[in-house]
C-alpha cells in the first residue's frame, strides 16, 4: 500500500504490517500475517471472513490485548497519530483502551454479570474507566493528590442516561437485571458501555450475529445513527457479507490471516463486482432473498491449517483461476483503482 | 406403505411449559404457562422439504422436538404415515425413532466428543439392533459415509469430532441420521454454525441425499434466504403459531402477513448503496414473552396496521387465501 | 476384535500421555511403589517385619530412637552405626570332662561414639556355660561375661547383653586408670558399659572417654560339660548410636522397614477405597442428575443423611463390634467416602445432561441405561481419576486415625500406624524427625503420584480441554 494513502490526515487509524502470532506447542500460528490497512474518520470499515481467518484477532490486536498465547510480533498500529504497539500496558490502560478505541466483544451481551442491575454494572465500568482518566488529569494539575476522585452517583447517572439515550434505551433500564432484558436491549447496553469514554474508534465483533433479523436491522440502524451523531469510526467484524453491505463504507476481506481485498461498498457489491476470486465466490455463496436460484454456489475445500499454510497465495488450492505463479509466490496488496486494493496475481494488469 | 399423500399431519399441536409458581399462585391454585407452541397445524407431503421459519422463541425448535417425540405435546394430534403417534408406548416409540431422525444445529455438540465418527454412526445401529456383527455394522457405516460424500470413509471413521471441519461434522451428523433409513429427517438449523463458503455445499448435499433416498425433511431455520433456496414449502411462525404458509415464492415475493413482510425487509442483502440509508423496519420492539401472549391477534402490539378489531375480536385463523397460500391475518387484503 | 481395539485406543492414549511431563512423573512414582511391593521380600531388611512389627522381642536388639545412619555424613563426630557380626572363626578344644568351643569375632571400630551395647546371640541346648572376652587393640583383655545357661533339651536362642551384665566388670577395669577425682564423680551403676570398652585406657576413661579405634576381638567361649550341651551359630549385634536407612523409633523398630512394608497396604487401602467409593459416588451422582425431579430430590436426601453421619464415631463403633481387619475398614470407608464426589458429579452431570449429544442420543432412541453408562459416565472418568487421587491419601490418613484409636488392623504395619505411634510417643516434641517425616512424605508422594496421573489423564481424556 502506498505511503500517500497511509499517511492521509483523514485517517484516524493506520495499521502497518501488523503481525499477530500464536505460539502453540506444534509451532507458530500466524493468525494475522503482515496486514496493512487504514480507517478514515467517521467511516465504517467492514472486516469479513470465515471463522479462523484472523478478523477477531485483528480486532483484539487493535485494542492491544491479544488473547494469550498470542502476541504482536511486529508492525505498527497508529491510532490518532500515535503508534500504540510499543506502549506499555499501564500506558495503554490509561490513555488508549476505551479512551480512544473501544470494542464490543462477540457475545459480550451474554456476559453481563447476572446478579447486578444494569445500573450497577454500568456504574462500575464507568467508575473504573473514569478513575483512570481523572487520575491522569489530576496528576497533571497537582502531584499531591494520590487517589483519583471517584465519580459521585449523580454524575455517573447523568452520563449513563446520556448514553442510554444515545442507544435508544430509557432510564428505567438501570434498575433491571440482565435476564430481564431482551437480546437487542442487552446489545444496546453493551454498545452504550463502549461509548462511555467517547472513543474515536469502536471495534464491533459480530454485534448482530446472535440476534434475530428484525433486531439485527435495529442494531445496524443504531450503529449508523451513532456514526452520524458522534462522528465515530467503526470497524465492523462479521462473517456475513450481506450484513456488511448494509453497514460498511469500505469492506476488507480476510482469508487465512491475510487481507485479500479492500474496496468501497460500491466496488464490492456494485455492478462490477469484487475482483478477488475469493470475494467473488464468497459473494456468490451468500444467499439472496429476492433472487431465485436453482443451485447455490459454494467454495469446495476448507480454509488452510494456519500451522502449515500453503506456499504462495493462501487461497490457491480452493481457487478456480489458479495460475502457476499463485502456487509459489504470495501476491501483496496492490491498489488497482482508487481505494480498491486486491492481493491476487490474476488482477494485475 | 400407505397411499396417503401426507407423511406428517400436525393438528392443533400444543406445548405448554408450566412456569414456577409464586407463593400466591400456589395458594390460589393457579398455574401460568409458557405457551411455546400454541396450536400449530400443517401437513408435510412425502418427499417434501418443509421449512419452519421464525425468530428465536417463536416455537419452531419446540415444534421440531414435538415431532421428534423428544417432548410430549400438551394437546393436539400428530399423525405420521397415517398412524396417530401423539402418544406412543415404548415399542411404538422405538419404531417411530427409526423412521424419524434429527440433525442438530451444532454438529460438534451433537456428537459425543469421546466417540470416533464410526462409534457415533454405529450407535443408532446398536440401539436398534441392526447389523448382526460389528463388521456388518461397519459396512453400513461406510455406506452412510459414502452417501454424505465423506470419502474415503475409512479415513473419516477413525476421527474424533474435533478432528473434522464444520462441514465434515455436519456431514457426519447427517450420515448418522441416514443410517437407519428413516422416512423423515428433522433438521434444526443444520447450517447456521457452518462457514458461509461451505454452507451451500452442505445444503446441496442434503438436497441430493433427499432426492436420492426420497426423504422428507422438516427444515427449521431463522434464515429466510436459505429457506427459500432449500424448501418446497415455508411456514412462518410467530409466538407459537403459524402466521403464513405457502410455497417460497408466494411467501417471500408475495407475502400477506405484516410480520412476514417485516422479516423480509429486515433481511440483509449483499447489494451496494445501502450504507447511508437507515433501513425502514415496519415493526417495533421485540418478540414478547410466550408467557403473556397478547389478546386477540398475537402480533397486534407490534403490527403497524393493527386496528381495534385485531385485539378485540378473537384471533384470526390460518386460512387459504390463494391456492396453497395460507395467512392468519384479518386485514391481509387491505395492506 | 475387542482386544485389538482396546490395544489401539490404549496406544493412542499412551502416545498422548507420554507428552504430559507431570503425568510421567506420577507414573514413575507409581512404578517405584509397585516395584517396592513386588520386590518387598528382597528389599526388607527385616524379613519378619510384616508379621512381628508389634512384637517387642523381635526388635529388642536394636537401638532406641536412633537417627538414620547417613546423618554421620553431616557431622564431624562419627557415631557408631548399628551393625551385625556374623563371621567368626570357630575352634574347639576337648578337655576330657568338658569341651571348650570358642568363637572369635573381629570388630573394626572406627567411630567416635561407642555403640550402645554388645548383644550376643546363639543357639544353645543343654546347660552350656558362656564366657565372653573382649580383646582390645591396646592388648587389654577383659572378661565381660560369664554365666551358665539352662537351655533345656531343645535348641534355644540365648541372648547376652553386655550393657547390663558387665557394668561392674568394666567399672573395675576402668578404675585402674581413672583418677580418684573423676571416680568420685561417677556412679558405678550409671556408667555406660560400652564406653569403657571402646575407650582409651587412660585418665578420664569413665568421665571423658576418648575412643580407642582399631581391631577388637570378641571371644565367645562355650563350655560344654555334657553330651547334650551345645552352642552353635552365634552372632553379635552392635546397636549403634545411628541406625539403618531411616533410623529407629522409640520401640527400637526400623522405620525404613516399616515404610517399605507400608507401601502395599497404602496402595491397597487407598486404591481399593478410592475405586469403590468414587465408582459408587459417580454412578449415584449421574443417576440422580439424569433422573431429575422427585427421584433426584429423594436421592439427594439419602445422600445428605450419609453426609451428616460422622464417619469416625461410626467406624469406632463398627470396629468395636466387628473384628477390625483391613477389608472391613475398606468397606466401611467406601460406605462413607462415596458421598465426597456426589455433589460435584451431580452438578457436572446436570451440565452434560443438557448437552446436545445426549439429546441426539435420545432422539436415536437410546435407553436411559445406555445414555448414563455410555455417554455420561465416561465423560466423568477423568474427574473420577483425579478425585480418586485425592481419596487415596484421605483413606490412608483415615486408616491411621482408626489405628490411632487402637482399632486398626493389628496384623499389619501401615504408614498411618507408624505416624500415630510417633504421635503417641511425642516424636515431634523429642525431635525424632526421622520417625515422622518419612511416613508423612510417603503419604504425600503417593497422593502426588496419583494426583499427577489423574490430572494428566484429565487433560488427555477430555478433548474439550485440548487445544481448541
Amino acid at each position: 500500500m502506498e505511503k500517500t494513502k497511509m499517511t492521509d490526515e483523514r485517517n484516524i487509524l493506520e495499521v502497518e504490517n501488523l503481525k499477530l502470532y500464536y505460539k502453540v506447542s506444534d509451532g507458530l500460528v500466524k493468525a494475522v500475517d503482515d496486514v496493512t490497512f487504514f480507517l478514515r474518520k467517521g467511516e465504517t470499515l467492514g472486516l469479513v471472513g470465515e471463522s479462523g481467518c484472523g478478523k477477531t484477532t485483528t480486532g483484539t490486536a487493535l485494542m492491544h490485548m491479544p488473547s494469550p498465547p498470542g502476541y504482536i510480533a511486529g508492525g505498527k498500529i497508529i491510532l490518532d497519530g500515535e503508534d500504540i504497539v510499543p506502549l506499555k500496558e499501564t500506558e495503554i490502560r490509561k490513555r488508549i483502551r476505551w479512551e480512544k478505541i473501544s470494542m464490543v466483544f462477540q457475545g459480550a451481551m451474554n456476559c453481563l454479570t447476572p446478579v447486578y442491575t444494569i445500573g450497577k454494572l454500568m456504574t462500575e465500568t464507568l467508575q473504573e474507566h473514569r478513575a483512570f482518566s481523572q487520575g491522569e488529569k489530576a496528576s497533571e494539575f497537582s502531584k499531591s493528590r494520590k487517589t483519583p476522585r471517584k465519580m459521585n452517583k449523580e454524575e455517573a447517572r447523568k452520563i449513563m442516561v446520556k448514553y442510554l439515550n444515545y442507544v435508544g434505551l430509557s432510564e428505567d433500564i438501570l434498575r433491571r437485571y440482565p435476564h430481564e432484558l431482551s437480546g437487542g436491549m442487552k446489545q444496546r447496553v453493551v454498545i452504550a458501555m463502549a461509548l462511555f469514554l467517547e472513543p474515536k474508534v469502536i471495534v464491533c465483533d459480530e454485534p448482530t450475529t446472535a440476534l434475530d433479523v428484525v433486531v439485527q436491522a435495529q442494531i445496524i440502524n443504531l450503529l449508523k445513527e451513532l456514526k452520524e451523531k458522534l462522528d465515530l469510526a467503526f470497524i465492523f467484524i462479521t462473517h456475513d457479507l450481506a450484513t456488511e453491505a448494509e453497514v460498511s463504507d469500505r469492506v476488507q476481506i480476510m482469508y487465512a490471516g491475510r487481507i485479500m481485498e479492500i474496496g468501497t461498498n460500491q466496488q464490492i457489491y456494485g455492478e462490477q463486482g469484487p475482483m478477488h476470486p475469493y470475494t467473488r465466490r464468497l459473494l456468490e455463496a451468500t444467499p439472496r432473498l429476492h433472487e431465485e436460484v436453482e443451485e447455490l454456489a459454494f467454495i469446495p475445500g476448507t480454509p488452510p491449517d494456519l500451522l502449515r499454510p500453503p506456499e504462495g497465495c493462501k487461497f490457491h488450492d480452493r481457487c478456480d483461476v489458479t495460475m502457476e505463479k499463485c502456487k509459489t509466490e504470495e501476491p501483496d496488496l496492490i491498489e488497482v483503482e482508487d481505494d480498491h486494493y486486491v492481493a491476487c496475481w490474476r488482477c494485475r494488469k | 406403505m400407505s397411499n396417503n399423500k401426507y407423511l406428517v399431519e400436525v393438528e392443533n399441536l400444543q406445548k405448554w411449559f408450566p412456569t414456577r409458581r409464586t407463593m400466591g399462585e400456589v395458594f390460589k391454585g393457579q398455574q401460568r404457562y409458557v405457551k411455546a407452541v400454541d396450536g400449530v397445524s400443517f401437513k408435510i407431503e412425502r418427499g417434501e422439504i418443509f421449512g419452519l421459519v421464525g425468530e428465536s422463541g417463536c416455537g419452531k425448535t419446540t415444534t421440531g422436538k414435538l415431532i421428534m417425540k423428544l417432548l410430549d405435546p400438551t394437546g393436539g394430534k400428530l399423525i405420521f404415515d397415517a398412524d396417530d403417534v401423539t402418544h406412543l408406548d415404548k415399542v411404538g416409540l422405538d419404531t417411530y425413532r427409526q423412521n424419524v431422525q434429527m440433525v442438530f444445529q451444532d454438529p460438534y455438540a451433537s456428537m459425543n466428543p469421546r466417540f470416533r465418527l464410526r462409534d457415533v454412526l454405529e450407535e443408532p445401529l446398536i440401539i436398534h439392533k441392526k447389523g448382526g456383527t460389528k463388521a456388518e455394522r461397519m459396512e453400513m457405516v461406510k455406506k452412510a459415509l459414502n452417501e454424505v460424500r465423506l470419502q474415503p470413509p475409512e479415513e473419516f471413521m477413525v476421527r474424533f469430532p474435533h478432528m473434522l471441519s464444520g462441514g465434515q461434522r455436519q456431514r457426519g451428523a447427517t450420515a448418522r441420521s441416514l443410517i437407519l433409513n428413516p422416512k423423515m429427517i428433522v433438521a434444526d438449523e443444520p447450517v447456521s454454525m457452518i462457514d458461509l463458503s461451505t454452507r451451500a455445499e452442505i445444503l446441496h448435499m442434503m438436497k441430493t441425499v433427499q432426492r436420492e433416498l426420497n426423504l422428507t425433511y422438516l427444515y427449521i431455520t431463522h434464515d429466510l434466504s436459505t429457506a427459500r433456496y432449500f424448501t418446497d414449502k415455508i411456514a412462518v411462525m410467530y409466538l407459537g403459531k403459524i402466521v403464513e404458509m405457502g410455497v417460497p415464492n408466494d411467501v417471500i415475493d408475495n407475502s400477506f402477513h405484516p410480520y412476514t413482510k417485516a422479516l423480509i425487509t429486515a433481511v440483509c442483502e449483499p447489494i451496494a448503496g445501502k450504507v447511508n440509508r437507515i433501513k425502514e423496519v415496519p415493526i417495533k420492539g421485540e418478540v414478547p414473552s410466550a408467557e403473556n401472549i397478547p389478546q386477540g391477534c398475537r402480533f397486534h402490539p407490534r403490527c403497524p396496521y393493527a386496528i381495534k378489531e385485531c385485539w378485540e375480536k378473537e384471533e384470526p385463523v390460518l386460512e387459504e387465501v390463494e391456492k396453497g397460500h395460507f395467512v392468519a391475518c384479518r386485514r391481509y387484503k387491505e395492506i | 476384535m475387542k482386544l485389538a481395539e482396546m490395544r489401539e485406543s490404549f496406544n493412542d492414549f499412551w502416545s498422548e500421555f507420554k507428552k504430559e511431563k507431570t503425568g510421567v512423573i506420577g507414573l514413575i512414582f507409581f512404578a517405584i511403589f509397585l516395584f517396592i511391593v513386588i520386590f518387598e521380600p528382597f528389599l526388607l531388611p527385616f524379613e519378619d517385619a510384616n508379621t512381628r512389627w508389634r512384637d517387642i522381642s523381635y526388635w529388642e536388639d536394636w537401638p532406641k530412637s536412633a537417627p538414620p545412619a547417613w546423618t554421620n555424613w553431616f557431622t564431624s563426630e562419627k557415631k557408631s552405626v548399628t551393625g551385625t557380626l556374623t563371621e567368626y572363626s570357630e575352634s574347639s578344644q576337648d578337655m576330657g570332662a568338658m569341651v571348650m568351643k570358642e568363637f572369635v569375632f573381629e570388630y573394626d571400630y572406627q567411630y567416635d561414639d561407642a555403640p550402645n551395647d554388645i548383644i550376643i546371640h546363639g543357639d544353645a541346648s543343654g546347660q552350656p556355660i558362656v564366657v565372653v572376652n573382649i580383646v582390645r587393640p591396646d592388648g587389654e583383655e577383659i572378661e565381660v561375661f560369664q554365666s551358665a545357661y539352662n537351655a533345656g533339651e531343645r535348641t534355644k536362642d540365648i541372648r547376652i547383653s553386655i550393657d547390663n551384665s558387665s557394668r561392674s566388670t568394666i567399672y573395675n577395669f576402668a578404675k585402674k586408670y581413672e583418677s580418684s577425682e573423676n571416680l568420685s564423680n561417677v556412679k558405678q551403676g550409671l556408667i555406660k558399659t560400652t564406653n569403657g570398652i571402646f575407650s582409651k585406657a587412660q585418665e578420664g576413661i569413665l568421665r571423658y572417654p576418648e575412643p580407642l579405634k582399631g581391631e577388637y576381638q570378641i571371644k565367645v567361649t562355650a563350655i560344654l560339660r555334657d553330651e547334650t550341651d551345645n552352642m552353635a551359630s552365634p552372632y553379635i549385634v552392635l546397636p549403634g548410636k545411628v541406625s539403618g536407612v531411616l533410623g529407629t523409633d522409640s520401640q527400637k523398630r526400623d522405620i525404613w522397614t516399616g515404610v517399605l512394608a507400608g507401601v502395599k497396604w497404602a496402595l491397597l487401602i487407598g486404591i481399593l477405597t478410592a475405586i469403590v467409593s468414587v465408582s459408587i459416588g459417580v454412578i449415584y451422582g449421574v443417576i440422580s442428575a439424569y433422573l431429575g425431579g422427585w427421584k433426584d430430590a429423594l436421592m439427594q436426601r439419602i445422600f445428605e443423611v450419609f453426609v451428616s453421619v460422622p464417619l469416625l464415631p461410626v467406624l469406632i463403633v463398627l470396629s468395636a463390634v466387628f473384628e477390625p481387619s483391613i477389608w472391613m475398614m475398606v468397606v466401611l470407608m467406601a460406605m462413607f467416602f462415596w458421598t465426597g464426589s456426589v455433589k460435584t458429579v451431580r452438578s457436572m452431570a446436570m451440565q452434560i445432561k443438557e448437552e446436545t449429544f445426549i439429546e441426539a442420543s435420545r432422539a436415536l432412541g437410546a435407553s436411559n441405561f445406555r445414555i448414563i453408562f455410555k455417554h455420561m459416565v465416561p465423560i466423568l472418568i477423568p474427574y473420577s481419576f483425579s478425585s480418586m487421587a485425592l481419596f487415596i491419601p484421605r483413606a490412608v490418613v483415615y486408616e491411621a486415625s482408626i489405628s490411632l484409636l487402637g482399632l486398626g488392623d493389628s496384623q499389619i504395619v501401615t504408614w498411618g500406624q507408624i505416624l500415630s505411634d510417633a504421635l503417641n510417643s511425642g516424636a515431634v516434641l523429642n525431635g525424632l524427625w526421622w520417625w515422622v517425616v518419612p511416613p508423612g512424605l510417603a503419604i504425600a508422594f503417593m497422593g502426588m503420584a496419583f494426583a499427577f496421573i489423574g490430572f494428566s489423564m484429565d487433560k488427555i481424556l477430555h478433548p474439550k480441554l485440548r487445544t481448541r
